[in-house]
């Protein structure tokens, strides 16, 4: 027995050899390659000196650093959470529609998810434009202000950027719902009813438990998504307050890119690893528990 | 027969490679992708058309700002850069502290006819770093004052010369403004104040008026300068607090408030005058003209970068002297017909360019080209340049003190701490 397996596992390694070598080479090198670098002064190309822990120590002092992982989190914040709520809540209404209707708005909401983010961006910069923008009019009629510059108003920015994102990417939340919405065979809903079950208690009882899964899905896609923020920020900052919207991926563009400094640049790229991993690890861990509940 | 063919095939072909061989490619990246690309583009399409049989530039526009130079720097160590490339002056401390960059020597540059002084003192120096030439000007771009020449007609403002009065000195300026305002318009001037950058080259003009020194010897705005920098910012900032000018304009904004006829003046770079030429070609905009910025201080001076040829240092691949002289070659001829370059607003830093009668013509370039007389360069650092920690550091504290959410002192307090904590110790 024992010396029939030895070819078995010749076998499997020689089958496994092609994913293993491309793995390695493409994944584990360079990862490996990018914690050598978080010890050494490198800059963007080249080799540097070894420097030790000099930028893990850097990092607290860096005010940068601490603002981009706050702002960064704060983004979660904002874009997660209601993206998924939102998505939940537009996929039960679009359930309920029937036949064409449901395609055509189903196929509305998709629609910006297919815009790239440069379109986005110059939409609704136009939209939202101090002067010229066509949303002026109704703040001003909300508000009483006028004229009132959005992506230059400290506090308004990260909520504008937010309510932008979830808009651009929620169709996709939508569509994933929608798909775990129709999984849930029809006949359990009409065995409730049978049962007289009312509305509320057939989506707390039956609805909600059945897309639970759907839901953490969503919500940890989105999740890893949004810690990666970059694009939408930068573009929206671009000549503003950098430093007060930073976000972490913002942070090792400009370090690495445009500062020349790979070293330091790898070590918060490094840091922003180890927090998406936590993080989504958490929260998987966390939303599960309810699923075993 | 077949003997024949063959011979005769073998004959062309050699014919063929060595004419090629004879004939240098030059292979060129600029970052010029707005209306002034084009005009590059008729350079070098008029180059390739008179050189056909011993030089060809073969173009690549690239993205401008940081993805241009991250490119470069990347190519350059592997010996896969371009032959030669435009590059921003005020970006050349930073290449050549990364070694992306060859020198050019006074040799170089006889063996092709150019000399220093076919260029103004401070454009060519800004090409040095620490003695050391590495790159040639081929332009000088500024900011202007843009003006709607009915509405300071209206305001008594314009001159029998057709050009503004009275705008001098920060008090006569203001009550220009007020004028201007009083006779029905809504703003006097338009500025694109949600951005660092524009109000960078606007405020490094006032802190050049006083003789300012922003960052030398490692200190930044070290003794008066500080007082300086606070009033440049004041000057600025007492237009958005008076209301003269509106605040957070994003810069397609600030355009549209001169053109649309909301704001008498408009400050801007000098790439935007194709844009006002054709729309008062399409009879689309009022009369307009542009000068330089007036004197709020001591004495004229005005914020200026410069377009420039560079030639990357490909390590493992040195150039032959063949290629060599034949980027030279690019480089004078370039420089040689770039009146025609003044046609996208810049002006053109090789001196004959601007001295002839073609380019005296030219309005407003004409008017403003006594700019390059006084124009300060951003200082020569690491920190300084497009897209460095200077403009990032005017977006985060100079912006918002011209917008009222900071007081100028703690907002240039703020600057200096920023950017002297940037310093390499």
């Amino acid at each position: 027995m024992v010396q029939s397996r030895r070819p078995e596992i010749v076998t499997a390694l020689i089958l496994l050899a092609p994913f293993l070598v491309v793995y390695g080479l493409l994944f584990m090198y360079p990862t490996i390659r990018m914690v050598i670098l978080t010890f050494t002064d490198s800059p963007l190309i080249g080799t540097g000196n070894w420097v030790g822990l000099a930028n893990y120590f850097r990092l607290f002092s860096d005010r940068l650093v601490s603002a981009s992982v706050w702002n960064t989190l704060y983004f979660v914040l904002l874009s997660v959470v209601p993206s998924t709520i939102l998505g939940l809540l537009i996929a039960l209404a679009v359930n309920r529609l029937k036949g064409w209707t449901q395609s055509a708005v189903l196929a509305a909401f998709f629609l910006p998810y297919i815009l790239p983010v440069s379109v986005v961006f110059r939409i609704w910069g136009w939209m939202l434009d101090s002067q010229f923008g066509i949303y002026q009019y109704p703040i001003t009629f909300f508000t009483g202000q006028q004229n009132i510059p959005i992506f230059r108003t400290l506090w308004l920015f990260m909520p504008a950027v937010a309510f932008i994102t979830v808009w651009w990417l929620i169709g996709f939340n939508v569509l994933l719902f929608v798909a775990g919405l129709r999984n849930i065979s029809q006949e359990i809903y009409e065995a409730s009813e049978l049962d007289g079950a009312t509305r509320w208690q057939q989506f707390t009882r039956i609805t909600w438990p059945l897309i639970w899964p759907i839901t953490v899905l969503v919500a940890t896609i989105q999740l890893i998504l949004q810690l990666k923020i970059f694009d939408q920020v930068y573009l929206f900052a671009i000549g503003g307050r950098i430093d007060a919207t930073m976000t972490m991926v913002q942070l090792i563009y400009r370090t690495a890119f445009q500062k020349n400094q790979g070293g330091y640049g790898a070590t918060i790229a490094f840091i922003l690893f180890v927090l998406i991993v936590v993080v989504s690890v958490l929260q998987y861990q966390l939303l599960r528990v309810r699923e075993q509940k | 027969m077949f003997k024949t063919i063959l011979r005769t095939a073998m004959l062309a072909t050699a014919l063929i490679s060595t004419s090629a061989f004879a004939k240098e490619t030059v292979v060129w990246w600029d970052f010029l992708g707005g209306g002034d690309g084009v005009r590059m583009k008729q350079l070098i399409s008029d180059f390739n058309k008179e050189n056909a049989d011993k030089i060809e530039i073969q173009p690549t526009t690239l993205e401008w700002g940081v993805p241009f130079y991250t490119k470069v720097q990347t190519s350059a160590a592997v010996g896969s850069g371009p032959d030669v490339m435009t590059y921003h002056l005020s970006r050349l401390p930073l290449g050549v502290t990364t070694g992306a960059l060859s020198e050019i020597t006074a040799a170089d540059m006889a063996s092709v006819g150019l000399k220093p002084t076919d260029y103004s003192e401070a454009n060519f120096k800004a090409g040095q770093i620490d003695g050391k030439q590495y790159a040639i000007p081929f332009d000088i771009h500024s900011v202007v004052l843009y003006y709607n020449k009915d509405k300071l007609k209206a305001a008594g403002l314009l001159g029998d010369d057709g050009l503004p009065k009275g705008l001098d000195g920060a008090e006569n300026f203001t009550a220009a403004m007020k004028k201007l305002q009083a006779g029905g318009t809504q703003y006097g001037v338009s500025i694109h104040d949600g951005a660092g950058d524009s109000m960078w080259r606007i405020f490094y003009s006032l802190f050049g008026q006083q003789d300012g020194v922003f960052l030398k010897d490692g200190k930044v705005l070290d003794g008066d300068n500080l007082a300086k920098a606070i009033k440049a910012t004041d000057v600025i900032q007492s237009w958005v607090k008076g209301g003269f000018a509106p605040p957070a304009v994003e810069y397609p904004a600030s355009i549209a408030l001169f053109t649309g006829g909301k704001a008498a003046m408009h400050i801007n770079g000098v790439w935007e005058v194709p844009t006002m030429t054709d729309l008062k070609a399409k009879g689309s905009l009022f009369e307009w003209g542009a000068v330089p910025l007036p004197t709020f201080f001591a004495h004229p001076a005005t914020w200026a970068d410069s377009h420039a040829f560079a030639i990357p240092n490909n390590v493992g691949h040195p150039m032959t002297a063949e290629k060599k002289k034949a980027v030279l070659t690019v480089i004078a001829w370039m420089n040689k017909h770039s009146t025609f370059w003044a046609t996208a607003g810049h002006l053109p830093a090789y001196n004959a360019a601007r001295n002839n009668d073609e380019f005296k013509k030219m309005q407003p370039n004409a008017t403003y080209a006594k700019l390059a007389d006084t124009a300060v360069f951003d200082p020569s650092s690491v920190l300084a340049g497009v897209a460095s920690p200077v403009y990032d550091a005017a977006g985060n504290f100079l912006m918002p003190a011209i917008n009222g959410e900071k007081d100028s002192k703690s907002a240039m307090e703020g600057m200096r701490d920023d950017l002297q904590g940037q310093v390499k110790k």
